[in-house]
């Protein structure tokens, strides 16, 4: 079963169809296990009401009128909005949904659909926005917390990370072995890392996320 | 022709020669002129020789039974023969493909009893290659008119054989392609037409058990989702009647048919629907038109989509004046002329040059077959359908249809 409580209360289901009934039918369902849900007629609404700071899944029907469900994938991918997004397909649409799985959609869903299975994949989904925001979060600390240390707190860090002995640290910053000593507390302090690997754990972290922006 | 000619001019000069030597010998004192004419005899056979040798393209002599009696070095080449030895003497049929030996054989029949031929046939080459080959044959004379020798000129159609075939099959896959696109383009309109309701119908019926459940349904959204649920188990009924007619078009039954009296029961058939939307239908028939040849119940199908389509143009766009004219009149080319107007919005050119696509609907149900359905069953009688509109100005569909060819015409 889906962890429910992972889901934060305030995530809301965005569906998107240009076939108004059946937007309302899905509205119906999802709404019946006490979940908000806000429709749009068009790819263009949605786009224009959404902010990507709304925790929450989109549900798409990759056959519509005007923008597909895949170029709004593309839209969202572009404005690096990280919405999963659970594509709703229809008979003889299995290369589209392929195409839109290696865009990245979060998953997709065959019409016609069983109603648990939709709504698993549908609380999965938020989960997996829920995963992804705090991750998020705990990134933007971390740099944050790096960004708060001194040039000096930051070059024993890394030396520290590499595994040298105060001793040694003090000999290539041309430093007294006591002043090693007071930056090296103040790093894990200002890291609020409780043991050496803690902190081996948010450099690499770090370096991996600076490499990757 | 020209190596004929040429082979026939040297047996009359090769002729010539032994007269001419025959002559020397009674008459020494000619001696000398005779000897000069000789040399100049071989000395054209050489330069005959030498241009039949030179010739890029397979020359070549056969005898009644097939036999290679001679050959060019272009000839060789056709068959994969080093040389002269390898086919002089030789059945011509041993390279020729089975299935076509039996036609071979009837050509060369042919030449020796004075025709000229042209035929193309597979070869199996010394070389084991296998090609086609071309041949232009006409028989060879000697000085009497007697066939003597099958004489052809023969070249390599293999490239060109192989590019016509490839061309062929391309153009059957082609065929098949857009057969098979066009059925899995309809199956995958027709599956999304009928899922969308399905998918609603299922939602609205789950969502509502487990409301049930959690014991929060009320009177009035039961009362508001069994509503729902009723009108899209319609909506996917309406999708198979679209089918269905569409299907029927396939066992088309026609017959001499009045247009007056087909029109006449389309406009009873659509008369609950004119009614309900406040639309008012105005019939201008002429009554001196022609018979036609068509299946009532298409047509009347036809005519009763036209309709609908107007009344729905009008209502949607909210239209206060609604009235829908059938006019009908005989055609410049002696068939008959039909006009549907309304009064309704028009259409933009963009929309207007789509209306006749399958699959594009201006309605927010409609699954785009209508007039699609309706130009192929006016274009299997001959016709011809057509749209006159402009924003603000109404739509009115036109179609003709030739005249029955019989002038006996149904009561």
């Amino acid at each position: 079963m889906i962890d429910k409580a992972r889901a934060s209360p305030a995530a809301t289901v965005f569906v998107v169809d240009d076939d108004e009934v059946v937007a309302r039918s899905l509205r119906w369902l999802i709404e019946s296990i006490r979940l908000p849900v806000v429709t749009f007629a068009t790819a263009r609404d949605f786009l224009e009401t959404y902010r990507p700071e709304q925790p929450g899944c989109l549900v798409l029907d990759v056959r519509m009128l005007g923008m597909s469900g895949i170029e709004l994938q593309e839209i969202l991918k572009q404005r690096q909005w990280g919405i999963p997004v659970l594509f709703i397909t229809g008979h003889g649409d299995v290369q589209m949904a392929v195409r839109a799985i290696k865009a990245g959609a979060f998953d997709f869903i065959e019409k016609p659909f069983n109603d648990q299975d939709m709504l698993d994949r549908i609380q999965r989904a938020l989960a997996k926005d829920a995963e992804r925001r705090r991750t998020d979060a705990e990134c933007i600390a971390l740099l944050r917390r790096v960004e708060s240390l001194t040039q000096r707190e930051r070059e024993v860090m890394h030396l520290v990370v590499d595994g040298l002995p105060n001793k040694l640290i003090a000999d290539q910053l041309g430093l007294s072995a006591k002043t090693v000593e007071v930056h090296r507390a103040r790093v894990m302090e200002k890291m609020g890392a409780h043991s050496i690997s803690d902190l081996v754990k948010m450099a690499l972290k770090e370096e991996q996320l600076r490499s990757t922006q | 022709m020209i190596v004929i000619w040429f082979w026939g001019v040297l047996g009359l000069l090769l002729v010539l020669l032994f007269v001419a030597l025959a002559v020397v010998r009674k008459r020494d004192t000619r001696h000398a002129e005779f000897l000069a004419l000789l040399a100049k005899l071989k000395e054209s056979e050489n330069r005959l020789r030498a241009i039949i040798e030179a010739e890029p393209e397979c020359v070549k002599l056969l005898d009644a039974e097939g036999r290679i009696i001679e050959i060019n070095p272009a000839g060789l080449a056709l068959v994969d023969a080093c040389c002269p030895e390898d086919v002089l003497g030789q059945s011509i049929y041993d390279t020729v493909a089975p299935e076509h030996i039996e036609n071979y054989k009837e050509q060369v029949h042919r030449v020796f009893s004075g025709e000229s031929v042209a035929f193309e046939y597979r070869v199996l080459t010394l070389g084991g290659r296998e090609a086609w080959h071309q041949s232009h044959a006409c028989p060879l004379r000697d000085a009497n008119g007697k066939i003597i020798a099958y004489l052809s000129v023969t070249r390599d159609v293999t490239v060109h054989k192989q590019a016509e075939d490839q061309a062929q099959r391309h153009q059957t896959e082609l065929a098949r392609v857009a057969r098979m696109s066009a059925i899995g383009e309809m199956a995958t309109g027709i599956a999304h037409e009928l899922n969308q309701p399905l998918a609603a119908i299922a939602n609205f019926a789950k969502g509502s058990v487990r409301r049930l459940q959690a014991g929060n349904l009320t009177h009035e959204e039961t009362h508001s989702v069994l509503h729902d649920i009723g009108t899209q188990a319609e909506r996917a009924g309406e999708v198979l009647r679209h089918i269905r007619d569409f299907a029927r078009k396939r066992n088309s039954l026609p017959r001499l048919v009045h247009m007056n009296a087909l029109i006449a029961s389309a406009v009873r058939l659509t008369e609950h629907e004119i009614r309900q939307h406040g639309v008012t239908i105005a019939l201008d028939l002429n009554d001196s038109l022609p018979a036609i040849n068509a299946d009532p119940i298409m047509v009347e199908q036809m005519l009763c989509n036209l309709i609908r389509n107007a009344v729905e143009a009008m209502t949607q766009a909210g239209s206060t004046q609604r009235r829908i004219v059938i006019r009908t009149h005989p055609s410049d080319a002696g068939g008959i002329e039909v006009e549907v107007s309304d009064s309704g919005p028009g259409m933009s050119e963009e929309v207007a040059q789509q209306v006749f696509d399958q699959f594009f609907s201006t309605k927010p149900e409609g699954m785009g077959m209508g007039l699609s359905i309706s130009r192929s069953i006016i274009e299997t009688y001959g016709g011809r359908l057509w749209l006159e509109t402009a924003p603000g100005c109404g739509a009115s569909f036109h179609f003709r249809i030739p005249a029955a060819q019989s002038l006996k015409a149904v009561a």
